[in-house]
């Protein structure tokens, strides 16, 4: 958004327009990819896949506990991972939503799958909000929520290319890895139950 | 029909109404439909009080997500103002759904529209109308047959309610805006008569001077941006270079009298917003007349402000004195966590009316919270120093002594009766706080700012500023955050492209003070929705000499 005054500002008409442009050009390519699945949202979530290092860091648990990140990350079980804020309205609770369905969902239940929403406001999401935020969402014991120091927290954002500059305008992101040592499946987007589920199914499905 | 639905549901929504102070709506609204839209729009409620209730689409069709009451109102997305927003990234766009912005026609020709700009709007498509819009807010598909993204829940709403919604979204258009002509924009500074003289006038000093410099740039008309006429909005992409006026509200006498001189003020300098100002130990009457007037009120100096995250037209930079209390309860319950022996009893002093009684019933409350007991001496307001000193006396040495009082009172204290003391920073005068020599080692002082050695490059540009153009400093931390506040005001103003609604003032605000890199005596400042204060811990320091301002962290930074 900045980036456009700017423009706007330096009155650069032709790269203003050229913005405009790609704009159109992107909102072509939805509505091709709408005219050949017509059910499938303008933005559904892309996958790929990567391995991230995992930084060294502490983090605090909605609990009051101070935890490793990778001792939370490396617990045996699948994990599913997202970035959140309690006072964020927009995309946040559409994730926590998703989690919400997922930790009901047949086969990831009863703590099979690790859950883990990290917070990119650390300093406003002190344990006693995430708890409340937990609450709101009906979190079970086996979704934890995450908060810490902010250089923490920029850390961990930074590790998965998950740190986008402010945290309201974070992009829907949620990380899946099916066991410890294994890369990582990304879904940039509004990741569904389903998508989720599709990661999870091998590995829950043996268990 | 709609009407008689909206009498029936009229109760709720009327306390709904209440409830969120929609002065504005209340004012601007043709009747009792738009008040039924603004509960459905702002709280999630229906006319018969009923939760709003929406899906939202995942995967295969009949799959989703369900989102009621609050968590499905419209505002969480499209925003109080309705004009929506972008992520800097571009990949989530929430459009405004102001009425204008729906109902325009579909051109590409440049000129045809007058709406103020905003980047997120879809430009080329078929307009709505009212039966389009109600299709789009039910089914989740846009004026061209397109499905909106998954964030957009399809709402289960009745033909009233959806008639009611949308007499809101129309009165969401601003065509004009108080305070904002063609070559001015107005804005007002508010002073409480009870606020310290030489912070007034230092604060004034920058006020004016920021104003002076701010018009000195030759104005007028700047040329239109757009050449060859393509873009919808090219024309409203003309952006006028208007004077800033500053009206300084000076208010006298009894707080309950405030509200009713602040009318007067405003029904005779109608303002965009206020900007900056300079409160005592009262600040509630202006924040409530802000809030009820949907006035921006935008970082006054103020050491007791309105805790009310919910409210929305008030932003501050901090809690103030309350703060403070959080930090001294901290450091007071964290000393009893460590090897130290557990704080017994803790004694506080504070004069009658001044900011230290809020801050020392927020302090009891900490505690109390810890099981710890706090015992408060509040002395009359004009108590003399022989007063103090025998409070002081009550104190045994093995309390810790918590001191709410002003410089005044700190110069003349006698021999410290308790090893542990805490204070005010802000009250006292931070390190310039004149300490008697036999309190400065042992005094832990709350410090709601950066330390003075890491904010020195943030805090340097402001002072030479006030330096180059003979503005004496007089109080620096209040000048400091004045020059602040008046800088954000203008840079949000340059990323608002002419479009002046004070609701998207207060959005652009919540949005851009994260990527402020010159944050004066804080370390970072940001917002959100929900969120009014803009830093949000502090520090306890000491004094690391005999004599001098150098201060140590006795606590590293905490956010109570």
């Amino acid at each position: 958004m900045a980036t456009l005054h700017i423009l706007v500002r330096a009155g650069a008409i032709a790269a203003l327009l050229s913005l405009l442009a790609n704009g159109a050009a992107r909102a072509d390519t939805a509505d091709a990819a709408h005219t050949r699945h017509h059910l499938k949202l303008p933005d559904a979530a892309a996958r790929s896949t990567a391995s991230y290092p995992i930084p060294r860091v502490q983090l605090l648990r909605a609990d009051g506990k101070r935890v490793w990140l990778a001792d939370e990350l490396d617990d045996g079980r699948p994990v599913v991972l997202d970035f959140i804020y309690t006072t964020c309205t927009t995309l946040c609770p559409l994730s926590s939503q998703t989690f919400a369905a997922l930790q009901e969902a047949p086969g990831v239940g009863h703590g099979r799958v690790h859950l883990i929403s990290i917070s990119i406001d650390p300093e406003q999401d002190t344990p006693d909000r995430l708890a409340e935020y937990a609450q709101h969402f009906n979190a079970g014991p086996q979704w934890q929520f995450y908060t810490g120091t902010i250089e923490a927290s920029l850390a961990v954002q930074r590790s998965f290319r998950a740190y986008f500059g402010d945290k309201m305008s974070h992009p829907p992101l949620t990380l899946v890895r099916s066991a410890p040592g294994k890369p990582w499946v990304r879904f940039d987007g509004f990741a569904s139950v389903d998508q989720l589920l599709g990661e999870l199914h091998d590995q829950v499905a043996v268990r | 029909m709609i009407l008689r639905q909206a009498v029936a549901g009229g109760l709720l929504a009327i306390a709904a109404l209440a409830l969120s102070g929609g002065a504005r709506a209340a004012a601007s609204s043709p009747g009792d439909a738009s008040a039924v839209g603004e509960a459905i729009y702002r709280q999630g409620v229906l006319a018969s009080g009923a939760p709003l209730e929406g899906m939202r689409q995942q995967g295969a069709p009949g799959g989703g997500l369900a989102t009621r009451g609050g968590d499905a109102a419209c505002v969480n997305c499209h925003l109080r103002s309705g004009l929506g927003s972008i992520s800097t990234d571009r990949r989530v766009s929430i459009p405004p759904i102001a009425g204008q912005y729906l109902y325009q026609p579909r051109t590409m020709k440049a000129g045809d529209h007058d709406l103020p700009y905003v980047e997120n709007v879809k430009a080329d498509r078929e307009p709505y109308t009212d039966a389009l819009l109600a299709r789009a807010i039910r089914d989740g598909i846009d004026s061209d047959g397109k499905p909106l993204g998954a964030l957009m829940p399809r709402f289960a709403i009745g033909d009233a309610d959806m008639a009611a919604l949308i007499a809101y979204l129309k009165t969401l258009d601003r065509p004009s805006e108080p305070g904002v002509t063609d070559t001015v924009l107005h804005f007002a500074t508010i002073i409480t008569p009870d606020a310290d003289p030489v912070k007034r006038r230092g604060m004034l000093d920058v006020l004016k001077q920021f104003f002076a410099d701010k018009n000195a740039f030759p104005f007028g008309p700047t040329p239109h941006l757009h050449s060859s006429g393509k873009g919808i909005y090219s024309k409203s992409l003309y952006m006028a270079n208007r004077r800033w006026q500053l009206h300084v509200w000076e208010l006298s006498g009894a707080p309950d009298t405030w509200n009713a001189q602040l009318e007067q003020y405003l029904a005779k300098e109608p303002v965009f917003a206020v900007l900056s100002g300079l409160g005592g130990s009262n600040w509630a009457p202006v924040h409530a007349f802000c809030e009820r007037e949907a006035l921006p009120c935008l970082f006054p100096n103020v050491e007791v402000p309105v805790v009310a995250d919910r409210d929305f037209y008030s932003l501050y930079f901090s809690k103030g004195v309350l703060l403070e209390a959080g930090l001294i309860a901290r450091a007071i319950t964290d000393a009893g966590a460590d090897a130290a022996p557990a704080v017994r009893s803790v004694q506080q002093v504070y004069r009658s009316g001044d900011s230290g009684e809020p801050a020392a019933r927020a302090l009891t409350a900490a505690l109390q919270r810890s099981g710890i007991n706090v015992h408060s001496q509040a002395l009359p307001a004009s108590a003399t120093g022989k007063r103090l000193a025998e409070a002081l006396r009550k104190v045994s040495k093995d309390d810790t002594l918590v001191l709410w009082l002003r410089p005044d009172d700190l110069a003349a204290l006698g021999e410290p009766p308790a090893a542990t003391v805490y204070m005010s920073g802000l009250m006292g005068g931070l390190e310039r706080a004149p300490l008697p020599a036999a309190w400065r080692s042992r005094v832990r002082m709350a410090y709601p700012f950066d330390l003075p050695d890491a904010r020195v490059v943030r805090v340097d540009y402001p002072l030479g500023w006030f330096s180059f153009r003979h503005i004496p400093v007089v109080a620096e931390q209040v000048q400091v955050d004045t020059y602040l506040a008046c800088g954000l005001l203008a840079e949000t103003l340059s990323h608002s492209a002419d479009t002046f609604v004070r609701e998207y003032l207060v959005e652009r605000m919540e949005e851009l003070l994260e990527h402020r890199y010159l944050t004066g005596y804080y370390p970072r400042l940001a917002l959100a929705e929900w969120q009014r204060f803009a830093s949000k811990g502090g520090y306890v320091v000491r004094f690391a000499d005999a004599s001098g301002q150098r201060l140590v962290a006795a606590h590293e930074w905490t956010v109570p």
